[in-house]
């Protein structure tokens, strides 16, 4: 799940990623950390120990709290210096994508929502612009581009030093208990600053009324995980096409249009994989020739009905079938065929025409249905498989 | 901006391409899953019937259902191809499927002949099933029909423009996409205007029925017209059918010939020689659909001119005129007597709603069916016995005429009345006979004609007896 996660981060992050080099460090990949290290030998010093610094504090972090949320004396953090942190570690990395990897975590977690990793945002940006401010303010006759790693080497340094070490001793006397404590302290922390929001606010959740119905049809236990994974998914998409709406990217109503497309095309997919798995269920049943009754009242349905409609691109019998397509129809086909033959051989049985007895009788009929399947085949009323299948069928009586 | 608008489109792609691999479903391809899916919803409907949108392979798929399920009564079979190579698929319905039984009156409904009107072509998938149900039920309404009726259901004369009309995303279907065929062409606008010509033989003088002599000829060669056009004209031609009726949409309404106005103009009762029984046969349907018979119901949309509409009917030309009409080219190429009925305001409304379509149909198709059995019918025999084909029945006050089919059988339909029937054919001396036609059931009555060459033998024989008297009498 991780790894997945941490495939589609790539995916994002790669693309979206600033126009200065700082390539985000994907958790796990402490190796490549190195390698960057050693191949690096000509980059400037100060770069190499901020580098060692931060990859120091990777090593250190806890499964329970990688992201350091204690303070010096092992007090919860408030929300303030959580931004601070976060401001601060994009400032020394010079990469934003510190604080979309926080920000995933966190709400992988849990423990933020994404009014709340927006708001979250908003304070960074400030506090990450005081930074700048302060570091330019210390060096007038060079005008600093915060962005610029170089140019503000020499004067980053110092300044890097405090929080730094504010940063490690905090971790030196870390904790790695009491992880929920924490998680409500800081969910609390953050709360008092902001609006509550329910659990499960969907409120972004509009561009995505399909994908909401499916997700709230989503039951068994069985689908939890897809459900789970879903919902993260979608979340972080919201915020990717929000970041994007918000840097100029793109326009608000391509962003709109974006969410709207993902969402029908996600449940989509969703619907076919799920209806894979029930079909296959169903197919069991195939071989009892009495009765079936399928108990699917579901409201995904009408999901489909409406997804049918919208996307309905049949292929015709007349062209050449995509194969793949012919999995899922001849069972519900040939269940409507086999249910259309028990009632004519029932009524057939209850009426002999005319007091003849020989107009029921099994061969005879078998013998005219092949003739006429055949006919029809070649007529092309039926295709070859459902001749078969219908022969099949009689034959077995 | 533009570059990392790209990037960023790029970025949602790849995102889109993580998630279907996380969820390990397959590329974009919704139909055929959501159509197996819909395929099981349907074995739990009503008695097979499921109301839902039946696409191509769907459409077969009813019809192959219904024919597994009474293969005794059906049969299904194919008039030909649309442009795109669909068949233009038929399921009959009789005590003796694939066989006209002599006197036996054969009737269709076509559906979806502007691919775009849906809710005929289901209606008629239904309405299969359900005649197929009923039968096997012992409803003694069906049982009589299917016993003494051949019926034969198209539910689409316009598979390619279903299709089209279908694909569209989104509840809302453009009034226009899908009507036509996949030429572009009007199918009810492709039919050999027949009507022009009578209305110059009625001011010259002509005919007015089975014009078109050499009519196989004339379409094989015709350009102009679509395959679907052409293939139900040989049906009409090949099929002695008595009576039709054509499914529509867009508006609420029975609609009876002509279809094309007299004077040219746009719009003008035009009644054509059976205007009477039209009326009724219209009424037979629209009295049994409740919203189409609904004096109060509001026109389908604000600014339309229903004034023409009285009862659920009109007449074609009064409301609107249509030249190149199937429904005229049925009445006046053959002995088939033709309705439109426009069966909902929506072309093509949201599924949901066909159960209900289906509910306010129901009973008008099993009436309108049940109209075949009006007015007279018989055979056309010579002194022999055998059958006389082509023979020509005559109504004395309705200027147009039916013929006989191949066993000299003819079907004659009529308001209740008094009449003279007049059944002549050439080489045969014409003969005369009155008859009283209640409401229904169709009166029989036969005709049994003597040629010329018969009479003249009689003629003869007669000369011969008064010579052989007179010179015995006269002792020559």
């Amino acid at each position: 799940m991780g790894f997945l996660w941490t495939g589609t981060w790539i995916l994002v992050l790669v693309v979206h990623s600033s126009p200065i080099q700082a390539f985000p460090k994907p958790e796990g990949s402490q190796d490549k950390l190195v390698h960057n290290r050693e191949l690096s030998a000509e980059r400037p010093l100060n770069e190499q120990i901020a580098e060692a610094e931060s990859d120091k504090i990777k090593n250190i972090y806890s499964p329970d709290d990688p992201d350091g949320l204690h303070q010096l004396d092992g007090t919860p953090l408030t929300a303030e210096d959580i931004v601070q942190k976060i401001a601060t570690r994009i400032y020394e990395e010079n990469d934003r994508g510190v604080f979309d990897k926080i920000v995933s975590k966190l709400l992988n977690l849990g423990l933020i929502t994404e009014s709340q990793a927006h708001t979250l945002e908003d304070e960074v940006a400030e506090v990450l612009q005081k930074l700048i401010s302060k570091e330019a303010n210390s060096y007038e006759e060079k005008p600093n581009k915060p962005t610029s790693k170089t140019e503000s080497q020499s004067g980053k340094i110092p300044e890097k030093v405090i929080p730094m070490a504010a940063i490690q001793d905090g971790f030196a006397n870390g904790e790695n208990d009491e992880t929920v404590s924490n998680t409500l302290t800081l969910t609390n922390g953050l709360e008092r600053r902001t609006k509550t929001y329910s659990e499960d606010n969907f409120e972004e959740l509009q561009y995505f009324p399909n994908f909401y119905a499916l997700l709230k049809s989503i039951d068994s236990e069985k689908e939890a995980k897809e459900k789970e994974t879903l919902i993260t998914i979608m979340k972080t998409l919201i915020d990717f096409v929000k970041m994007m709406v918000k840097y100029g990217t793109i326009s608000p109503e391509e962003g709109v249009s974006y969410l709207e497309n993902l969402d029908e095309t996600i449940a989509l997919q969703t619907k076919n994989k799920l209806e894979k798995n029930v079909t296959d269920n169903k197919s069991k049943l195939f071989s009892a020739p009495s009765m079936k009754s399928h108990e699917e009242t579901d409201s995904t349905k009408e999901e489909a009905a409406k997804m049918e409609k919208e996307y309905g691109t049949l292929k015709d019998s007349t062209k050449d079938d995509n194969p793949r397509g012919k999995t899922d129809e001849p069972k519900g086909k040939t269940e409507a065929y086999l249910e259309a033959i028990r009632k004519n051989i029932e009524w057939l049985k209850k009426h002999n025409t005319r007091g003849n007895k020989e107009d029921y009788d099994l061969s005879k009929m078998k013998d005219f249905i092949n003739q006429q399947t055949e006919a029809y085949v070649e007529k092309g009323i039926l295709d070859k498989e459902e001749a078969d299948a219908i022969k099949r069928i009689y034959s077995s009586l | 901006m533009a570059g990392r608008g790209g990037r960023a489109l790029l970025a949602l792609c790849a995102a889109l391409a993580a998630c279907g691999w996380l969820l390990g479903a397959e590329a974009l391809e919704p139909g055929a899953s959501a159509a197996g899916m819909r395929r099981r919803r349907r074995l739990q409907q009503e008695d097979g019937i499921s109301f839902e949108y039946h696409r191509y392979p769907e459409l077969r798929e009813a019809l192959v259902s219904v024919w597994l399920q009474c293969t005794a009564i059906s049969r299904i079979y194919t008039v030909g191809r649309s442009f795109e190579g669909r068949e233009l698929l038929v399921i009959e319905l009789s005590d003796n499927p694939g066989v006209h039984e002599p006197g036996e009156p054969e009737f269709k409904y076509i559906g979806n002949m502007h691919g775009n009107e849906a809710v005929g072509r289901e209606l008629l998938i239904f309405l299969a099933q359900y005649l197929c149900n009923e039968y096997q039920k012992g409803n003694e309404t069906i049982v009589k029909l299917i016993h003494n009726t051949r019926i034969h259901i198209m539910p689409s004369l316009n598979p390619d423009g279903f299709e089209k009309a279908a694909s569209q995303p989104g509840e809302l279907k453009d009034w226009f996409v899908g009507r036509s065929n996949a030429q572009g062409i009007d199918l009810n606008r492709n039919f050999p205007d027949l009507d022009r010509i009578v209305y110059i033989n009625e001011k010259e003088g002509g005919p007015n029925n089975h014009l078109l002599k050499n009519l196989k000829k004339i379409v094989d060669q015709n350009a102009k017209l679509a395959p679907e056009t052409k293939a139900v004209i040989h049906w009409i031609m090949d099929i002695p059918f008595v009576l039709s009726a054509n499914l529509h949409g867009g508006d609420l309404v029975a609609n009876y010939p002509y279809d094309e106005t007299r004077s040219g103009s746009a719009h003008e009762y035009s009644s054509c020689p059976d205007d009477a029984i039209f009326q009724s046969l219209a009424r037979a349907y629209s009295s049994f659909n409740p919203s189409m018979s609904d004096p109060n119901r509001p026109p389908c949309r604000k600014n339309d001119d229903d004034s023409s509409f009285v009862d659920g009917t009109t007449n074609g030309a009064a409301w609107y005129s249509v030249p190149g009409g199937m429904q005229d080219f049925n009445y006046l190429s053959s002995n088939c007597f033709e309705i439109t009925m426009e069966l909902s305001c929506e072309k093509f409304p949201p599924e949901e709603t066909l159960k209900t379509y289906w509910e306010d149909n129901k009973n008008s198709l099993i009436s309108y069916l049940e109209q075949v059995h009006r007015g007279v019918k018989g055979f056309v025999r010579d002194l022999q016995g055998k059958p006389i084909a082509n023979a020509t029945i005559s109504v004395e006050g309705i200027d147009h005429d039916v013929t006989s089919a191949k066993d000299g059988d003819y079907w004659r339909l009529l308001v209740p009345g008094n009449y003279k029937l007049t059944a002549s054919a050439p080489g045969y001396l014409a003969i005369t006979k009155k008859v009283a036609v209640p409401y229904s059931p169709a009166v029989g009555v036969d005709f049994e004609l003597e040629s010329f060459s018969e009479r003249k033998e009689e003629e003869k024989e007669e000369l011969m007896e008064w010579w052989k008297m007179m010179s015995e009498t006269l002792n020559f």
